[in-house]
């Protein structure tokens, strides 16, 4: 149902009058007309968790300052969340970023902030001024990073990065309904984790990637480009493409670093397309959105390294009369792949050939390998490995 | 209302609550635990592991002697204790405030607190953490299991608690609350003008009406017995001197809230004050007087944090005890997301009198404001332990009756670690909520802690914040950072060295403080910077190398709670 704007509540954010929809929040309500507010813990898919304290602002006859991400919009309210219109908020995230900074390496560490992902910590930081207050020893467990040798192959925790925003663990319970991590221990030594800190790959752990994707500081983050060391993100060029693993066509987007392999540009890794924003209306949270959602599995996020990898079949091989195989043109290969066929036919009949395709095929191609095998071959042996 | 059946989805959810007590069968954080209670409850291994890690006492099972090392404890020898326990071949660790600051020092053993103990009873263990007893002649012998009272008395009378009297067979404010009926309760108690006793001081009648108006079933009632704070053992003398007090308000509420279910949260280390409150229940129960009422005892497992209510509430329904968001408030959304009445033992433990005698009648005992109030006093005075006065005593007035000032006054505390320090030219002013707030200071659980010349108050604070430090539940950036960004700087301030930066330690703590005030989303936060911007602001000389705050960060306010 449409309704007409002139109906709809208010609120005063800023000095300026917004409508917005009922069940909308503060933090929706902002981004929607353009007032920035910065986040660390908000994911529109993920429950408000209020944890990050970097969304917080003025709320008339309020004594406190209140979590925009969590605080529903109600008619009437005067909201000020920009510094140039709040001292208050202005110290707020000043001291707020400063406080962060003491227990997180910032621009210092060696291995430059933004290994894996985009340190949205240290933008926000730069963005309001934060200051040097000094520097806290680190004393977390670092359960599934270096310092515990988890060997699985892809994810890696640095428990120096990570600002406890508890998204990715939010986002493995809530989104994936999987749990493999946790928050573990109280205070300032809490970190996250595994049961019994085991490696990632004995626990339910089902290598979706999300908990990397969410993250805002690269602490949870991707093996290979925080050991390859990598430029850092913004620095990549994005290919969007649909994965081609499987039938549901997640989105993603391709990092290619144009410098690598002499300027040939190479992959080095796969993130999604940022979330559409969240509809006007509230909508149930969870696994909402499908393929576009950023949802994905192991595949499509971490299984890219086939395509540079050396062994990688550039062209096709045919073996000859030597027993080797041969590089061969495409033309040369089909006729020697069309002849085997046809003598298997010829000397056996029909049924003895069967035909089965890839899940990896498209509804299209799959047809044509259906094709081929009924009116090419004449016969009905065709199967296709998802349809078990 | 409740039926007795419950769906199968809710019986998984309160299965879940099962979590933290299973951990402690299944032998606390050690490797398979969790998976062993994830199988026995339905949660997931992560989520058992991930409540393991955050209680003291399931987190470090190997733990069997535990030292208190709160602020009372340590100006008694705490620390000689300890290395004492370490010389003998103890694996003994500090521990948080036990309750028991009357006893100091106290040490836990297993799960049991014992009183006073000596460097000489640790030298007698040969080693062995069981052989452990304190020659302590407060230890007696009650109902079988070796058990301590704590020194009681009260200002003028028997008052409302009578602690001196002990425990009584008198159940007749069941009957007169009968009489009374609903209305006629939420009446009294909005009459007599009883404010929270666990630190908020929020009007119990507010509450009260708002759980029993609201729609949704069912309705719960928690009783908040979870005493941490420093210097703060008041509701453990309820317990164990007027458990019938205790039980019998916790029925009156159930029935004019229109609950049936009653959650008694205890902290686990108050095992001696569980069997009395046990023991009450089967007696009164058996006499017919709790009929249609479900009672459930559930431990705490080591965090002061779960205090707050709503971190309670999480640790009831077995999670981590991190605190939630409020609003909704608990009379709302509070037990698995039903309107609950939450309160702390000495709330309830009043509510008897209340009916019985009126409103009016509690109302009048105070001086200000409504009722007498349980004040536990430790420190340096003649004898520590719970006294009974008209809320609004001046300190010199209860140091009186805790046997005088043992040395010269410098510094208390009203309210426990919480309430920051007060110099010793506050010695008359009335200690209630109102008076204690006007001087950026507060009443809270009316734990009183008194200091004497001796106490360097640099070193005093860096105690308190050493333990909200430990205690913050680490969800939130402002108090995870910033109790040990405080710490940090006072230890480096004590021991002369700078910040990695090269800058004064104290320089930024002021900002520091500004920003857990502020940002904290509870209560934990927001006052955890107060015993050193009190310490700074009262006693300046304290602090040679520091420049006397600017603007000091605004006194803070505890969150207002419902
Ligand atoms: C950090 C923190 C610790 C608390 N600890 C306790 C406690 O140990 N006992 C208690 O009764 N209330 C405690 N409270 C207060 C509770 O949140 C809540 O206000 C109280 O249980 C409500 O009961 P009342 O209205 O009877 O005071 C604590 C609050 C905070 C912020
Ligand atoms: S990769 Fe997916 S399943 Fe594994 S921990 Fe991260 S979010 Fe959970
Ligand atoms: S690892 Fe990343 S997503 Fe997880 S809590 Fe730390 S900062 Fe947040
Ligand atoms: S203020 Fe401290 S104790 Fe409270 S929620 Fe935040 S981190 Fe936890
Ligand atoms: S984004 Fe709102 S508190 Fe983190
Ligand atoms: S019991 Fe040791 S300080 Fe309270």
């Amino acid at each position: 149902m449409i309704q007409r704007t002139d109906q709809l509540p208010t609120i005063e954010l800023d000095g300026r009058q917004i409508t917005f929809h009922p069940g909308e929040s503060l933090l929706e309500v902002a981004s929607r007309s353009g007032v920035q507010i910065p986040t660390l813990c908000h994911d529109p898919r993920l429950d408000p968790a209020g944890a990050c304290r970097s969304c917080l602002v003025e709320v008339e006859g309020q004594r406190r300052l209140l979590p925009s991400c969590a605080t529903p919009a109600v008619d009437g309210q005067k909201v000020t969340a920009s510094p140039e219109h709040s001292p208050r908020i202005e110290r707020h995230r000043k001291s707020l970023f400063s406080l962060y900074l003491t227990e997180h390496p910032g621009e210092d560490h060696p291995d430059g902030v933004e290994r894996g992902a985009p340190n949205k910590l240290v933008r926000a930081a730069k963005a309001f001024g934060a200051e040097d207050w000094g520097k806290l020893e680190n004393l977390r467990d670092d359960l599934l990073g270096d310092r515990s040798h988890d060997e699985n192959p892809y994810i890696q925790f640095d428990s120096d990065l990570c600002i406890l925003c508890a998204k990715c663990t939010r986002y493995c319970d809530e989104v994936e309904s999987v749990s493999a991590i946790t928050l573990a221990g109280r205070g300032s030594e809490t970190t996250i984790a595994t049961p019994d800190g085991r490696s990632l790959l004995d626990t339910t752990c089902e290598m979706c990637g999300g908990c990397v994707a969410v993250c805002p500081t690269g602490a949870m983050g991707e093996k290979k480009p925080k050991t390859h060391k990598m430029p850092v993100e913004a620095e990549l060029e994005k290919v969007r493409t649909t994965c081609n693993y499987c039938g549901v066509g997640c989105q993603f987007d391709l990092n290619v670093d144009p410098a690598a392999r002499e300027g040939g540009g190479e992959i080095v890794k796969v993130t999604s397309p940022t979330p559409a924003p969240p509809p006007p209306t509230p909508q149930p949270r969870g696994r909402t959105g499908g393929s576009t959602a950023r949802t994905r599995c192991g595949k499509g996020r971490f299984g890219y390294d086939f395509l540079h990898h050396e062994d990688r079949l550039k062209t096709p091989l045919v073996r000859g009369a030597d027993g080797e195989l041969h590089p061969a043109t495409w033309d040369e290969a089909l006729a020697a792949a069309a002849a085997g066929l046809r003598g298997v036919q010829e000397r056996h009949g029909k049924d003895a050939l069967a035909f089965v395709s890839s899940s990896r095929c498209t509804v299209e191609e799959n047809f044509l390998v259906q094709k081929l095998s009924r009116a090419v071959f004449g016969t009905n042996n065709v199967h296709q490995c998802a349809a078990t | 209302m409740n039926d007795g059946t419950k769906s199968r989805s809710e019986e998984r959810t309160r299965k879940r609550g099962e979590v933290p007590d299973q951990l402690e069968l299944a032998g606390g954080m050690v490797p398979g635990s969790a998976a062993i209670v994830a199988a026995a409850t339905g949660d997931s291994e992560a989520h058992a592991y991930g409540v393991a890690s955050f209680y003291s006492l399931l987190a470090r099972p190997e733990k069997k002697l535990r030292v208190c090392t709160g602020l009372s404890c340590r100006l008694r020898g705490a620390d000689e204790v300890l290395s004492a326990a370490r010389e003998a071949g103890l694996d003994a660790e500090g521990y948080s405030c036990l309750a028991a600051c009357d006893a100091a020092p106290a040490v836990l053993k297993g799960r049991e607190t014992l009183p006073e103990v000596t460097p000489e009873d640790m030298a007698r263990t040969g080693g062995d953490w069981q052989q452990l007893v304190s020659s302590s002649p407060r230890m007696q012998t009650v109902e079988g299991a070796p058990n301590w009272f704590g020194d009681v008395g009260s200002y003028d009378g028997p008052l409302v608690f009578d602690l001196p009297a002990g425990e009584s067979e008198d159940t007749s404010a069941l009957a007169a609350a009968a009489e009374l009926g609903t209305p006629g309760v939420l009446d009294a108690i909005e009459a007599s003008g009883l404010q929270g006793r666990g630190g908020a001081g929020f009007p119990a009648h507010i509450k009260w009406r708002a759980v029993a108006g609201m729609p949704a079933a069912p309705h719960f009632v928690v009783l908040n017995a979870d005493e941490s704070e420093p210097g703060t053992f008041k509701d453990r003398e309820v317990m164990m001197r007027r458990p019938d007090l205790v039980v019998i308000g916790l029925a009156i509420a159930a029935r004019a809230v229109g609950a049936t279910e009653i959650y008694l949260y205890l902290r686990g280390e108050f095992t001696i004050p569980r069997r009395r409150i046990e023991a009450t229940l089967a007696r009164l129960s058996a006499a017919g007087h709790l009929d249609g009422l479900d009672f459930h005892i559930h431990e705490g497992q080591g965090a002061y944090i779960c205090g707050e209510e709503t971190a309670l509430l999480e640790a009831l329904e077995g999670k981590r005890g991190m605190p939630r968001l409020k609003p909704p408030f608990p009379v709302e959304h509070g037990l698995w997301g039903k309107p609950t009445l939450i309160h702390n033992v000495e709330t309830i433990a009043a509510v008897p009198f209340i009916v019985l005698n009126g409103g009016a009648a509690f109302r009048d005992l105070g001086r200000g404001e409504p009722g007498t109030k349980l004040y536990s006093i430790s420190g340096h005075v003649g004898r520590p332990g719970v006294y009974e006065t008209p809320l609004g005593v001046s300190l010199d007035e209860l140091v009186e009756l805790a046997g005088g000032y043992t040395g010269t006054l410098k510094a208390f505390s009203p309210g426990g670690a919480s309430s920051g320090f007060l110099p010793a030219s506050e010695r008359t002013r009335p200690m209630d909520y109102k008076h204690l707030a006007d001087v950026g200071s507060m009443l809270g659980s009316s734990g009183v802690v008194v200091l004497d010349d001796t106490v360097d108050l640099r070193w005093s604070a860096l105690e308190q914040l050493r333990f909200f430090e430990d205690e913050s539940c680490g969800q939130c950036a402002p108090c995870r950072i910033g109790t040990r960004y405080l710490r940090d700087a006072v230890d480096r301030d004590i021991a002369g060295t700078r910040l990695s930066n090269g800058e004064a330690p104290l320089t930024h703590v002021d900002d520091a403080a500004w920003q857990m005030v502020e940002g904290s989303i509870c209560g934990l936060g927001q006052i955890a910077a107060l015993p050193l911007t009190s310490a700074r602001q009262h006693f300046p000389a304290d602090f040679p190398s520091d420049t006397p705050p600017k603007d000091s960060a605004s006194p803070s306010e505890p969150e207002a709670t419902k």
